[in-house]
């Protein structure tokens, strides 16, 4: 831990009122910089919550063209499911590294990075409804 | 402590941000309760026996501990807003990372329930 001074003096000051942990979970996250801004961050946090619901609803809708029995291509309906299901694996773990590197960039000063995962979420429904659409066409 | 208001009745953050992220941890863990009510008659069939319920109420467990601790979270938040202004200490984020972990698992869970569906469709 080598957090700099003014953190360590936010710190201090709550630490009268309120009950926190001295290390705080990921310490890659809060060992780096200065407390920053805490509207950022909740921010930061409500953007993260947002990708959790999205992977629930891509795994809801791949589960759903799959159980719902529906009178489509079998193999290409599989398709569509497991690549909505694929990317609701993949959507949280991208969620949290974004959620991760935006907060250590908060506490910097330094510039949000950038993040593939609206591109790669867009790709993959688009891809699953191409396969829908072909299901359809030749079942 | 700081020259943010703290008076009874005036909000410490006039974006009322605190809520906000309270109401969006409600959203995700209403989302959680639903897909698990959904997975409680879905996985018996799929598998073929009752116990596979348990995933179900599992995940409305998890879905009561996340709305739980997120109300914790955001009191601490609104505490921490009123002590010491926005350059307070927010809490740490051990809870958005358990609950990436239990999206990632109903990912798993509902790839494993997808595969079990399509090969029993084939017999």
């Amino acid at each position: 831990m080598s957090a700099p001074k003014p953190s360590e003096r936010g710190h201090s000051l709550l630490a009268s009122g309120t009950a926190v942990s001295t290390t705080r979970f990921p310490r890659s996250v809060y060992s780096h910089g200065t407390e920053p801004d805490a509207r950022f961050s909740l921010a930061n946090e409500r953007t993260f919550l947002a990708w959790v619901r999205t992977a629930l609803a891509l795994v809801a809708g791949g589960v759903a063209l799959e159980v719902l029995g529906l009178d489509l291509h079998t193999g290409l309906r599989l398709a569509a499911s497991l690549v909505l299901i694929g990317v609701g694996i993949l959507t949280p773990v991208l969620a949290w590294r974004n959620w991760a590197r935006t907060e250590r960039a908060i506490r910097g000063g330094e510039p949000l990075p950038t993040s593939m995962t609206g591109p790669l979420v867009a790709v993959a429904v688009s891809a699953s409804s191409l396969l829908v659409l072909l299901a359809i066409l030749l079942r | 402590m700081s020259n943010t208001p703290s008076a009874m009745g005036t909000a410490p953050d006039p974006g009322l941000q605190p809520e906000r992220t309270e109401l969006a941890w409600r959203r995700t863990a209403l989302a959680l309760a639903l897909l698990s009510l959904v997975s409680m008659r879905l996985l018996p069939e799929a598998f073929g026996s009752e116990w596979w319920a348990l995933v179900g109420a599992a995940g409305l467990v998890a879905a009561a501990v996340v709305w739980g601790l997120a109300h914790r979270r955001a009191r601490t938040v609104t505490a921490m807003l009123a002590d010491v202004g926005v350059r307070g200490r927010m809490p740490g984020a051990a809870l958005l990372f358990g609950l990436a972990g239990v999206t990632c698992a109903i990912g798993v869970t509902g790839a494993i329930t997808v595969f079990v569906v399509s090969a029993s469709a084939l017999q």
